[in-house]
């Protein structure tokens, strides 16, 4: 899951963005509304958290202006929890938002329902044969048996649960895995699908030569 | 408590006059009315005594009796029952004329006059001279009205007028109950008693009477209802006022009372309120917009802190870790007190508890004192500050104006381009001090000008400067609390200039 984070003040930017990272996403930041806009024009994120009161540009305008061209789920920070921000921001097309002062477990929940709501399911809980994985609390188990795994490996297998049935190429599994900041060796992702394999069965991960990876 | 109202009161002190004003009004014109009965009937029984009296000398002449002629009533009634010894009211001495009655008729004019089917029922009775009782009409009541028996008259006098020359005759008016008479004295003795039944009179009168209730009683209720009437017309507008005001009171602040009279004195009065309301109504969202600033404000640096220190305590971490993290929340503890401080020393400068010292000092010294404490900025900044100041005696609290200062060289200096000039000069005029900081930074958007001494606005509406949009407005109030002004120019790509008005006295 790969996150774009818009915020000017650089302490909360700078934490928000480790926040993010530990919990497993790869995360981009911008600093003002128009580096935002930006790049959240050219990449496919699977959520934008979008600060209102930026330099350069507003959040509202970068809300307008992306959904233009782009359903990308966004989520807005704001600091003023009157009504009229919140219906504002709802109408301009935000999917949600949360004001400031937050809760990191707060943002992480309302951003993981996001992503879910994007992607049409309703539960945290995604089940492929005798592999049940647990979105919330991010953990997977193999026949009612905990398995160890790590955050990319996570955000590897939850990408592809997501998209079951679907082949996803490596070029996209790059683009929602990893972040600009990313030091991304050609051969990382064949090795975080090398280790998986290895705990949830072979035949888990399919590999389609030349497409991509797909989980049946 | 319907008594506590404008209205009702008003209703009753106009109904108390309307009603006073009617009573006079009735009571004159019934008066009016009875006086006008009374000489009426005054003057009718005056005709008939004095008819009666000439009657009764022509046909005795002088010397002789009258009353040999008053043999029968004027209206046939039976003879009077003797001849009367010597009752002549006529001055001539009696002629004897004793035994039975006489032949006496009453001319058929007086005759007339005492006939029984008139409605006034006249009568009369007759004296001689000794008193006695020489002949009545059959009408006549038993006993005449006595002086001590009769009320007092209308229009007629009720003394006997006993004119100078005793030959005239002296005369009396009587009212009593529904009876009036007429007194005829003779010079000579004997007198007549001429009277009638005032029944129609007073019963006219009542008709009267009634009338004027009744036409009292209308106009009253009428003049009530008009007064009623025109009292809630003059009252409404109170009404619309006081609706505004208690919809106002319950927090609906953008209420206004809507008169569509704006020249009468409660027009002036609403217009008065309505611009009390709009300034209430701004201070209002102005104190709204200061806390929504103030606390978006401090929402920031909360969230800084929050967050780092959740995501610190989520897992175990390095001494490096929580040394940035500490870093972190000691920067953002920083800017909060920093804003604390601010707001307070607003509030205070607001409220005016923050007394000014009134002390001389020289404004040329507090300037170059400022320039040194922004110097070490100024290099890191390759600006060059440059002084055009000569001692200026001032009267003031030093340390606030050099605060002043130093946040007008602070800004200048922030704002400016790389090797750009800050230049402070300081002149007298009209017994002012005028402080100028002009920089050679970007300028104001003309759009921006005016709301720079704005609490909580910045132009860059970023928060990497590091400001909170305070400063100007903390420098307005320091300086309006010392009787002065303050004022900004700007050019874009040129530059801006701020101007301090200090009073020196």
């Amino acid at each position: 899951m790969r996150l774009l984070i818009v915020e000017d003040e650089p302490d909360l930017l700078a934490s928000m963005a480790q926040a993010m990272r530990e919990e497993g996403y790869a995360v981009d930041t911008a600093a003002d509304g128009e580096d935002g806009l930006f790049k959240a024009e050219s990449v496919d994120y699977d959520a934008i958290i979008l600060d209102v009161m930026l330099p350069e540009m507003d959040g509202w305008t970068v809300l307008k202006k992306l959904r233009a061209t782009k359903k990308t789920p966004v989520l807005m920070l704001t600091a003023r929890d009157q009504s009229r921000d919140r219906v504002k921001g709802l109408d301009t097309g935000a999917d949600d938002y949360v004001v400031k002062p937050f809760d990191l477990a707060e943002l992480f929940a309302r951003l993981r329902a996001l992503i879910r709501r994007s992607a049409n399911r309703t539960t945290n809980v995604l089940e492929i044969g005798a592999v049940v994985i647990d979105t919330a609390a991010r953990t997977v188990s193999l026949d009612a048996r905990p398995v160890e795994i790590t955050a990319r490996e996570y955000a590897l297998l939850e990408y592809l649960a997501l998209h079951r049935g679907e082949v996803v190429t490596r070029a996209t599994l790059y683009e929602h895995l990893f972040g600009d900041d990313d030091d991304t060796l050609s051969n990382l992702l064949d090795v975080h699908v090398s280790n998986l394999r290895k705990k949830l069965g072979h035949d888990f991960i399919s590999t389609r030569r030349g497409h991509g990876y797909c989980i049946e | 408590m319907i008594f506590n109202s404008i209205r009702a009161r008003l209703q009753i002190w106009y109904g108390l006059l309307l009603l006073v004003i009617l009573a006079g009004f009735g009571i004159t014109a019934y008066e009016l009315e009875r006086g006008h009965f009374l000489g009426r009937i005054n003057s009718e029984l005056d005709r008939r005594a004095n008819l009666l009296a000439d009657s009764l000398h022509h046909r005795g002449g002088p010397g002789r009796g009258p009353g040999g002629g008053m043999e029968g009533g004027p209206d046939g009634g039976p003879p009077l029952e003797g001849p009367p010894p010597g009752a002549f009211p006529d001055d001539g001495p009696p002629e004897e004329r004793p035994g039975g009655p006489r032949e006496f008729q009453l001319p058929p004019q007086a005759a007339g006059m005492f006939d029984a089917s008139d409605p006034n029922n006249f009568y009369y009775i007759i004296y001689g001279h000794d008193g006695g009782e020489v002949r009545r009409s059959t009408n006549a009541p038993p006993q005449p009205l006595t002086l001590a028996a009769s009320t007092p008259p209308g229009p007629p006098p009720d003394e006997p007028q006993r004119p100078d020359d005793r030959r005239q005759p002296a005369h009396r008016f009587f009212v009593q109950g529904d009876r009036a008479e007429y007194h005829l004295d003779m010079p000579l003795g004997g007198s007549f008693v001429v009277g009638c039944s005032l029944a129609p009179e007073l019963l006219a009168l009542r008709l009267v009477a009634v009338k004027l209730t009744l036409v009292g009683a209308i106009i009253l209720v009428l003049g009530l209802g008009g007064g009623w009437w025109l009292a809630s017309r003059a009252i409404r507008p109170i009404d619309d006022i006081s609706a505004a005001a208690a919809k106002i009171s319950a927090g609906d602040l953008a209420q206004r009372i809507n008169l569509a009279d704006t020249e009468s004195e409660l027009g002036r009065l609403a217009t008065v309120l309505n611009s009390t309301f709009a300034r209430l109504e701004a201070a209002f969202a102005q104190q709204q917009q200061f806390t929504s600033d103030a606390a978006h404000e401090l929402r920031t640096p909360v969230s800084v802190m929050l967050t780092q220190t959740q995501l610190s305590l989520s897992r175990e971490r390095s001494p490096a870790e929580y040394r940035q993290t500490l870093e972190t929340c000691q920067r953002a503890a920083q800017r909060m007190r920093r804003l604390i401080e601010s707001l307070l020393a607003l509030a205070r400068l607001d409220a005016g508890q923050e007394a000014m010292k009134r002390l001389p000092f020289d404004l040329a010294t507090v300037i170059r004192d400022c320039a040194d404490l922004v110097q070490p900025l100024a290099v890191e900044k390759q600006i060059s500050v440059v002084l055009e100041v000569e001692p200026l005696a001032c009267t003031g609290d030093s340390e606030r104006i050099a605060q002043v200062i130093t946040n007008l060289l602070t800004n200048a200096i922030n704002y400016n381009r790389p090797q750009g000039e800050v230049r402070v000069t300081n002149t007298l005029q009209n017994g002012s001090a005028i402080i100028t900081v002009r920089d050679t930074g970007q300028g104001i958007s003309a759009e921006d000008l005016p709301r720079v001494f704005e609490r909580f606005y910045r132009s860059d509406k970023s928060r990497t400067s590091g400001g909170q949009g305070l400063g100007l407005s903390i420098c307005q109030a320091i300086i309006t609390a010392h009787g002065g002004t303050m004022e900004v120019a700007s050019e874009v790509g040129v530059g801006t200039t701020f101007t301090v008005r200090l009073p020196v006295g």
